[in-house]
């Protein structure tokens, strides 16, 4: 290994401690990298529970004024005049499963509710309803992926 | 003792060899005999030889921190006999639970045992940290140890909400729904860290047997590894925090001679040493340890501060056993990741923590809670004065106590109001006049047919 420069004779470095320097940052990069590389053991890269790309059938299943509540899946798929949309089931304020009704949502655990469009009306929710990517795949089947938020009053034209 | 010759000699001695192999001294009957059984035996060693009257004064110390330490040793006990049986499984742990109580002998006993500890647990690393703090003990020199503690009790209540999610029952699930929740609320990594604790975007198969390798093997290992350094710190900050001028010779021969005589009859009776024969067996940094032949207010460990601890451990494994002989350890139906329970309670220490949740998200989850803990572990640096140590509410720490009163009461105040006065949506009820349902009400049985989660 060469030296760095030498411009003044103060800065000058010898060999052994180049060496010393070079080996010690090694040594512990590769230690550090070992560690970090252990951090991202602990975040799954698949799931084993419900997966977030699931498909529901038809839109012919779906007559006008749908709201279907799938409670595995946490989604309620609606469908109106514009189409259809994917809304989650998941309390935005603890993370309940939320009562689909004919008119929106009710959470059973502390009273938040919603509208058809999954607005918080009142309750603790600090947000309103996350919508999912909704879309129609190949086989003609519809497929929502809930892994894939999309804004609020994105409808799917059937 | 004699040497024996022969075959008949060597086995008839065996015994007496045996014991004196193990037990290097002979019961003590001097005051060095007691220095040198306490320090040489392994399990006694980690105490000092001498203790300070004043670390012996129940009022003073209230026994909470050997009391939070037999819990942690009962919980360990109970922890490991419970792993025989228990299976980390969606579909298998209910049925364990379910089974203790149907196959296993003393299985509802020990796992009564293993809930009422850990709740106690909870609660009395909470009081000892009052104790401490209203006792002005976190002062200079036992700053550090005051964080170690506060670190020490974050990990109680992460053990205990690990702990939580184990039977898989609906108190379980919704509870730890809920507190992983709360956890999502953190500005930025919130979503991460609630993604990272359970494995999956809700709690499942992968939460289960996160929150199983955490509880029984991470978190236990961090938390013997604290104990260790918070004992070995109270020896190497001086030993219990006491009043300034009790180590004064005035003082120290009515105390001691008045705490002997009510110990008469315990030990061999033991002088109060003005010339002690052993030598220096420690050197310990802090302005209270004397070494050498100071009258230092002080009586042999052996055995006034085992008799102590003995005590204390037997009486709290009594108030243990007792409980899980009388009360036992709810268990609900199985989870059902569709049938919230109206309402959802995470666990009642968190519930203050809830109850401000049910405000405002961010504040109530995340912020407050984070001031109040970076308070606590700050508390020492912050409060740098040094009068008042060693007294229960002193004068001179007025508006440190005055402060950490009124937050320890604002804190209790909102778990006993999300504990008892929050109803169904979270609606404020008046617990006696409520027909009795529970609050975590099992799933309604007539509910359309949907698989339950992860099955």
């Amino acid at each position: 290994m060469t030296m760095p420069t030498e411009a003044k004779p103060s800065m000058t470095m010898s060999r052994r401690r180049a060496l010393t320097i070079t080996s010690v940052v090694s040594l512990f990069g590769a230690n550090a990298v070992a560690v970090f590389s252990n951090l991202l053991f602990f975040k799954p890269r698949v799931t084993y529970g419900e997966p977030s790309r699931f498909r529901i059938g038809k839109a012919e299943a779906y007559p006008l004024g749908t709201r279907l509540p799938m409670t595995r899946q946490r989604v309620t798929i609606v469908r109106t005049e514009a189409g259809m949309a994917a809304i989650s089931n998941t309390c935005t304020h603890l993370g309940c499963v939320i009562a689909t009704t004919e008119i929106g949502f009710d959470c059973p655990c502390h009273g938040s509710r919603f509208d058809a469009e999954g607005t918080v009306l009142g309750g603790p929710a600090p947000r309103p309803l996350p919508w999912f990517r909704i879309a129609l795949s190949p086989s003609g089947e519809l497929e929502v992926d809930t892994a894939e938020p999309v804004p609020a009053g994105t409808f799917l034209k059937v | 003792m004699k040497s024996e010759t022969g075959f008949l000699g060597t086995l008839r001695s065996f015994p007496a060899n045996v014991w004196s192999s193990i037990f290097r001294n002979p019961l003590p009957s001097s005051d060095l005999g007691r220095s040198q059984t306490t320090f040489s035996n392994f399990f006694l060693h980690i105490h000092p030889v001498k203790t300070h009257t004043n670390s012996l004064r129940a009022r003073y110390t209230l026994g909470l921190g050997v009391m939070a330490f037999s819990l942690f040793l009962i919980l360990l006990v109970s922890g490991i006999l419970l792993m025989f049986y228990y299976v980390p499984s969606v579909e298998q742990a209910h049925n364990r639970m379910l089974d203790l109580s149907g196959t296993v002998a003393f299985g509802v006993l020990l796992r009564n045992m293993h809930r009422w500890a850990a709740h106690g647990m909870v609660a009395i690393v909470l009081l000892h940290l009052c104790r401490v703090f209203f006792t002005g003990s976190y002062r200079k020199p036992r700053e550090f140890n005051w964080v170690v503690g506060v670190l020490l009790l974050l990990l109680t209540l992460f053990m205990s909400f690990t702990g939580y999610l184990l039977p898989w029952d609906q108190l379980a699930f919704w509870a730890i729904t809920v507190g992983t929740a709360i956890a999502g609320y953190a500005p930025f990594v919130g979503e991460q860290v609630r993604f990272l604790l359970l494995g999956d975007r809700v709690v499942g198969q992968e939460a289960l047997i996160r929150f199983y390798v955490l509880h029984v093997a991470v978190l236990p290992f961090f938390m013997t590894v604290l104990i260790g350094v918070h004992f070995w710190r109270i020896r190497k900050d001086g030993g219990l925090s006491r009043p300034e001028g009790s180590d004064l010779p005035e003082a120290q021969e009515k105390n001691a001679l008045a705490l002997q005589a009510k110990l008469e009859g315990l030990a061999p009776k033991a002088k109060l040493a003005k010339n002690k024969t052993f030598g220096v067996m420690g050197v310990v940094r802090g302005p209270f340890t004397k070494v050498g032949n100071v009258p230092d207010n002080t009586v042999s460990s052996w055995p006034y501060l085992f008799i102590a601890e003995l005590f204390v451990f037997a009486l709290t494994l009594l108030v243990i056993l007792v409980l899980a002989v009388v009360l036992n350890a709810p268990l609900e139906a199985p989870a059902d990741a569709t049938h919230p329970p109206n309402p959802s309670k995470a666990p009642w220490y968190f519930l203050g923590l809830q109850e401000m949740v049910s405000y405002s998200a961010f504040w109530g989850g995340v912020g407050i809670p984070t001031i109040f803990v970076l308070l606590l572990v700050l508390l020492p640096y912050l409060d740098r004065g040094t009068k008042g140590v060693g007294v229960w509410f002193s004068r001179h720490r007025l508006l440190a106590t005055t402060t950490f009163t009124t937050l320890l009461l604002v804190n209790l105040v909102l778990v006993i109001v999300g504990t008892f006065f929050r109803g169904p949506n979270w609606a404020f009820v008046v617990p006696w006049e409520k027909p009795a349902v529970s609050e975590h009400a099992p799933a309604p049985p007539a509910a359309p047919a949907a698989a339950p989660a992860g099955r």
